[in-house]
This record gives C-alpha cells, sequence and structure tokens, in this order.
C-alpha cells in the first residue's frame, strides 16, 4: 500500500514545489514591476528609452553568453573584451562605408569566439582557460594595433544607428531581434536541439552520434557574432572606442543569464529568458537611479538582488 | 624509448606544473642572452611581489576547484577586505588585517552555507557573492579611493628581506606552506580530494562533505582576502574598481598549476608553480624588455597551448589522425599492388 502510496505522492510533491517557486518568482516580477511603476518619472519617455539603449548593449552579449553557458561551458571571460575588439574594428573598417564595416566586425567577431569553440568542442579544452587566454590574446593584439590609443571613426554613416523606428531606438531593435533570432535558432532548428543536447550531456550526445564539436563551435559562433553586434552598437553610439568599452560586461551578462533562469549547469535556456533577466536588472538600476540611490547603494542592492533572484531559481530544481 | 619516458614522467600531471616553470625559466634566460636583466635579484624580488597577490588569490580559487566548485568571488573578497583594512587598520595594522580576512571568512562562510543548505552550483551563487561584494565596497568607501596613513606597514611589508622577498611575499608563502601540509599530511587534505573526485561516493562513504565544501569556500574567502589586505596596505591605498580582473590570471594560474576543472586534481604547490611560472612571465618579458603588449601576447599563447595540452579529448583525437592516416597509407599500398 505505501510502496504504491509513495510515487503518487512524489508526483504530486513534485508539482507542488514548481508551483511554489512559479509563485514566487510572480510575486517578484510583481513586486518589482510595481516597484517600478510606482517610480515617478519611470514611464517618461526619457528614461524608457535610456533604460533600452541600456540593456540593448550588454543584452546582444548576454544572448550570445546564453548559448556558452547552454551547452555546458559555463561562461566566456573574453567576451568583453571581443566587444571592444569588436567596436575597435567597426570603427577602423568603418572608411569602406558602414554595411562592410559592419561585416568585417561579425566576421572578426565570429573568427575570434569561433576558434574558441572549436577548441573546446573538438579538444574538449577547458573553457574558462580557453577564454582567458583569448583574453590576453586580444588585449595583446589591440595595445599592437592601436597603440594604446583612442580610435574613432574612419568615415560618416554613424548617424543611422542613432536613429528611431516606431519611437523605439535601432539599437533596441537590433536587441530584439538578436533575441529573436536566438530563440529561433534554438527552439526550432536542428542545430539548436543539438546544442541543448550536448549541454545537457556531452557524453551521452557523443554516443547518439551527435556532431558535438560543431555544435560547440556553433554556439560560440553566434555568441562571437552577438559580442560583435554590442560592439558595433556601443562604437555607433559613442563615436569612439577603446578596449575599455565592454570592460565587465561578461560579469553583467552571465548575471543576466543566471537571473533570467538558465541553468549554469548547461541543456537548459532560452535567450527570451536571458532578455528578462537583463530587463530585470535593467529595471532595478534605473529604479534605483530615479528613486535618488546613490551609485554605491545601486551596486549593492543589484548585486543582493542577483543572489537571491540566482538562489530562488534553483530553489525548484535542485542540483 | 627513453625519451618518451623521460617526457611522461616530465609531464606527468603532478610534475607538469613544475616542467613548464623550469620551461619558461630556460626558454627567458636565452632570451636574455646572458645580459644578466632576467636572472638578477631584481627579478627574483618582482617576481615574489606579484607572487604575493596573485597567489593567495590563485590557491583560493583553486580549492574551491579541487573540490569540483567554482569560487567567482575571489576577486570581491580581494577589494573588499583591502578596504576594510584600509578603514580600520589606521593605527592597529594587526585588528585591521584581522578584520579583513575575518570579513573574507565570514563571506566564503556565508556562501559555502547556501550552497550547501540550498544544494546550488557554486557560479551562481558566488557570481551574486561578487556583485554583492563589490557593492558593499562601494558602499564602505563611498565610492572613492581611501588613503591609508600608516606609511611604516606599507613601507614595512615591501622591505626587502635577504634580498628575495619583502614581508609581504614571505607571508604567502607561508600560507602556501601551510596549505600544502595541511592538504599533504592530514586527513582535512584527503577529505578535499575524496569530495573533489566523487562527492557521492564520498557521502555514501561517510564523509561530511557539506562541511568539507562550507570550508573550502571559508578558506578560499580567507586566502584571497588576505592578498586584499596585504596588497592595499603595502600600496598605501584601496579603492573599489581595482583589481576586478584579477580572476582571469588567477583562474589561468590554478589550471597550469595541474588543478583540473573536474575536481579531485590538483595541490598547493603545483598551484605555487603555475602562480609562478605567470609572474616570472611577466617580470621576466619586463625585465628583458620587450613591450608590454608582447607580454599579453606570450601569456595568451601559452595558456592557448596549455588549454589544449590539457584538453581531456587531445589523446583520442590524436590517436584518430594516427589511425587515419595509417588506414590510408594501407589503402595506398593496396591500391598500387592491384593495379
Amino acid at each position: 500500500m505505501t510502496a504504491l502510496a509513495l510515487p503518487a505522492v512524489l508526483r504530486r510533491g513534485l508539482p507542488r514545489v514548481r508551483h511554489v517557486t512559479l509563485a514566487f518568482r510572480l510575486a517578484a516580477a510583481a513586486a518589482i514591476a510595481i516597484y517600478a511603476l510606482t517610480t515617478p518619472g519611470f514611464l517618461s519617455p526619457l528614461s524608457i528609452n535610456a533604460l533600452l539603449t541600456a540593456i540593448s548593449f550588454v543584452g546582444c552579449v548576454a544572448v550570445g553568453m546564453t548559448f556558452i553557458t547552454l551547452t555546458g561551458n559555463i561562461m566566456s571571460l573574453a567576451l568583453g573584451a571581443t566587444v571592444s575588439a569588436s567596436a575597435l574594428m567597426f570603427l577602423a573598417c568603418l572608411s569602406f562605408g558602414v554595411l562592410p564595416a559592419v561585416l568585417a566586425t561579425l566576421v572578426f567577431g565570429i573568427a575570434i569566439t569561433g576558434a574558441q569553440g572549436f577548441l573546446v568542442g573538438y579538444f574538449r579544452a577547458n573553457p574558462i582557460l580557453v577564454s582567458v587566454a583569448a583574453l590576453s590574446l586580444l588585449l595583446g593584439a589591440a595595445a599592437f594595433a592601436t597603440g594604446g590609443h583612442r580610435i574613432y571613426p574612419g568615415g560618416a554613416g554613424l548617424e543611422i544607428f542613432k536613429g528611431r523606428f516606431a519611437g523605439i531606438p535601432i539599437d533596441a531593435w537590433c536587441f530584439f531581434a538578436t533575441v529573436a533570432t536566438g530563440q529561433f535558432i534554438l527552439s526550432w532548428t536542428r542545430i539548436g536541439r543539438t546544442m541543448t543536447m550536448v549541454g545537457s550531456n556531452m557524453r551521452a550526445a557523443a554516443a547518439a552520434g551527435i556532431a558535438t564539436t560543431s555544435a560547440v563551435t556553433i554556439a560560440y559562433v553566434i555568441a562571437g557574432a552577438c559580442a560583435a553586434i554590442s560592439g558595433v552598437l556601443l562604437a555607433a553610439r559613442y563615436g569612439s572606442g577603446d578596449m575599455e568599452v565592454g570592460a565587465g560586461y561578461d560579469y553583467t551578462a552571465i548575471a543576466a543569464v543566471l537571473v533570467g533562469g538558465t541553468g549554469i549547469a548547461g541543456g537548459s535556456g532560452s535567450t527570451v529568458r536571458t532578455l528578462a533577466g537583463i530587463v530585470v536588472i535593467g529595471v532595478i538600476q534605473v529604479v534605483l537611479l530615479l528613486r535618488g540611490f546613490s551609485e554605491q547603494l545601486q551596486y549593492l542592492i543589484t548585486g543582493l538582488l542577483v543572489l537571491c533572484v540566482v538562489m530562488l531559481h534553483t530553489l525548484g530544481e535542485r542540483r | 624509448m627513453i625519451a618518451r619516458n623521460v617526457a611522461q614522467r616530465v609531464f606527468a600531471p603532478s610534475v607538469r606544473p613544475f616542467t613548464i616553470m623550469v620551461g619558461t625559466i630556460v626558454v627567458l634566460g636565452l632570451l636574455d642572452r646572458g645580459t644578466g636583466y632576467f636572472f638578477s635579484v631584481g627579478t627574483i624580488f618582482s617576481v615574489m611581489q606579484l607572487f604575493a597577490t596573485l597567489g593567495l588569490v590563485a590557491l583560493g580559487l583553486g580549492l574551491s576547484m579541487l573540490i569540483r566548485e567554482f569560487d567567482l568571488s575571489v576577486s570581491g573578497m580581494v577589494g573588499l577586505a583591502g578596504c576594510i583594512a584600509v578603514m580600520t587598520g589606521g593605527t592597529h595594522p594587526w585588528l585591521g588585517a584581522l578584520l579583513g580576512v575575518g570579513a573574507g571568512l565570514f563571506g566564503g562562510l556565508l556562501q559555502g552555507l547556501i550552497m550547501t543548505r540550498l544544494s546550488l552550483s557554486s557560479v551562481g551563487v558566488t557570481l551574486g557573492g561578487l556583485l554583492t561584494l563589490q557593492g558593499l565596497t562601494y558602499v564602505l568607501t563611498d565610492n572613492q579611493t581611501i588613503s591609508y596613513p600608516n606609511m611604516a606597514v606599507a613601507l614595512g611589508l615591501n622591505a626587502p628581506l635577504a634580498g628575495l622577498f619583502s614581508a609581504r611575499s614571505a607571508a604567502a608563502l607561508a600560507v602556501f606552506a601551510v596549505a600544502a601540509l595541511a592538504m599533504h599530511y592530514t586527513r582535512l587534505g584527503r577529505d578535499v580530494i575524496a569530495t573533489g573526485s566523487d562527492r557521492r561516493a564520498s557521502r555514501i562513504a561517510g564523509l561530511n562533505t557539506d562541511r568539507v565544501v562550507i570550508g573550502v569556500f571559508a578558506a578560499s574567502g580567507a586566502s584571497s582576502a588576505l592578498a586584499g589586505v596585504l596588497l592595499s596596505y603595502s600600496l598605501g591605498a584601496a579603492s573599489p574598481v581595482a583589481l576586478s580582473d584579477v580572476l582571469g590570471p588567477a583562474a589561468a594560474a590554478a589550471i597550469v598549476g595541474g588543478v583540473s576543472v573536474v575536481g579531485g586534481r590538483g595541490s598547493p604547490m603545483g598551484i605555487a608553480a603555475g602562480v609562478l611560472t605567470l609572474c616570472i612571465l611577466s617580470s621576466g618579458l619586463s625585465a628583458i624588455g620587450v613591450a608590454p603588449y608582447v607580454h599579453d601576447l606570450v601569456t595568451g599563447a601559452i595558456l592557448l597551448v596549455i588549454a589544449v595540452l590539457d584538453a581531456p579529448d587531445l589523446a583520442r583525437r590524436i590517436t584518430t589522425w594516427r589511425l587515419d592516416r595509417a588506414e590510408r597509407r594501407q589503402r595506398n599500398a593496396l591500391a598500387g599492388t592491384s593495379s
């Protein structure tokens, strides 16, 4: 009797845990939303636009990071430097026209990050060590190429990126397009499914005859393309660049991925979740700014919130 | 055959960090071409100064990697402990140091407790911890650089002892010695290795793995905090923005030092060798007089090579290449005889 009853209890018990976490999440989201909406000036076009542009830059990187985390490679410490280097590349190539410059930057980001992905996928090299190596190489190469100077645009045409479409900044459109493309790849393409599978169990995937090398490499290629997009947007927004523009983006990006609820162990996650994560972080920062908290307190509260959200998320799923 | 045996022994996981270190010294010595800038007391001293900061952080991070976790919060600990020490240790440096290291210990303990009680992964918790610690540092310092009034301490910490060490690097070496002895000769060390090798098996065998995890994170916090305290004292200042990029080099040093992310492999002496390799590269290259960017490029290239050499699938890939080539040759030979 008890032997039969136990699974039933378990079956009923499990969804309950999930319901509780879901309720927690909804309550947290509602609390943040109410706090934001009752903040004077939050809904003004100015602050909404500031929020959208701010999350767009780092959001693109976070979408790329989602793919790296998803395929079981934890995080890359080189994406921030890739963003900076892409910004430099874009500005330097701008003399050939905007479109060639964007293409060159994309190729650059894809090549740099895709090469790391190949090493990780083909040899199963340690992703963190590979990214630290790439970070060092990027910093060295950039210092050699620029001589440590700021880079200014080599041509005109940056105005395209500063415009608006339907009242929303172009940067935000680019970011939303990146999220949508990423989600499309993950949910509706074969390679997306493959990446999820490789992330959840690399050995099982290899045993099932899946080309794990190409799956990991493509995940990194996507991450590189995302970093390049972020670099282009940043370069266009600020009109000049150095290796500092993307510094620290790696940490904000992985924070957004985790706040969104993508598991650090790999095998699950989506770019829409990452979008939610970066929106939560961005909204909190804007609200704290509008409510007149000092910059120091903003850092502290953001940190504590990330910690709480991460704890909340993983409560339901357990390691 | 003998060469292969020697190579196997020299590149065995437990010896390899030292081989890499010696190799680095030899190559830099050759590049120096007898000018003597590299093989000088000054270089050794500056290597040890770099070692004092990077070493303690890498030791903390390496210990967490030994048990198959990853402590991202180390750089936050460095910053916070440095600021606490500088703010409280004006008249009583020991008190400041104690408070700084205590904060690191407490932070690590808290993170370990959160991880084990809620069974969470370390990357998420310590990422939150890192951001929180950085925020705390910003709040404590009011987003400003705090200068340390007690210059006697700063000078004393950096004054050369026997030409090679300063009090600061000697302290770091002492911590490494204690860690190495504890890991090799006590049950604690074996418990850590067991937890890292197979946590479930260790738990079934009766080991309280949760306690090991909490202890390792506390040790990691304290070690990084000590690095921060020593650094801030000897710089005579602490700032919330400095040193946010110590994590990458520390991770690199630990992995060069033979700590495997799969867990259960690595030792404090290996980590020390890994840290020394990076420090020797850094001060050696500047002693020889190459441009700073070359230093970044060389470090990056070496890390990349180690990443590939260390990769679990390298041997399998090489075997596949060999078999493919042999098969092709055979097929060609067959085609040659039949035609």
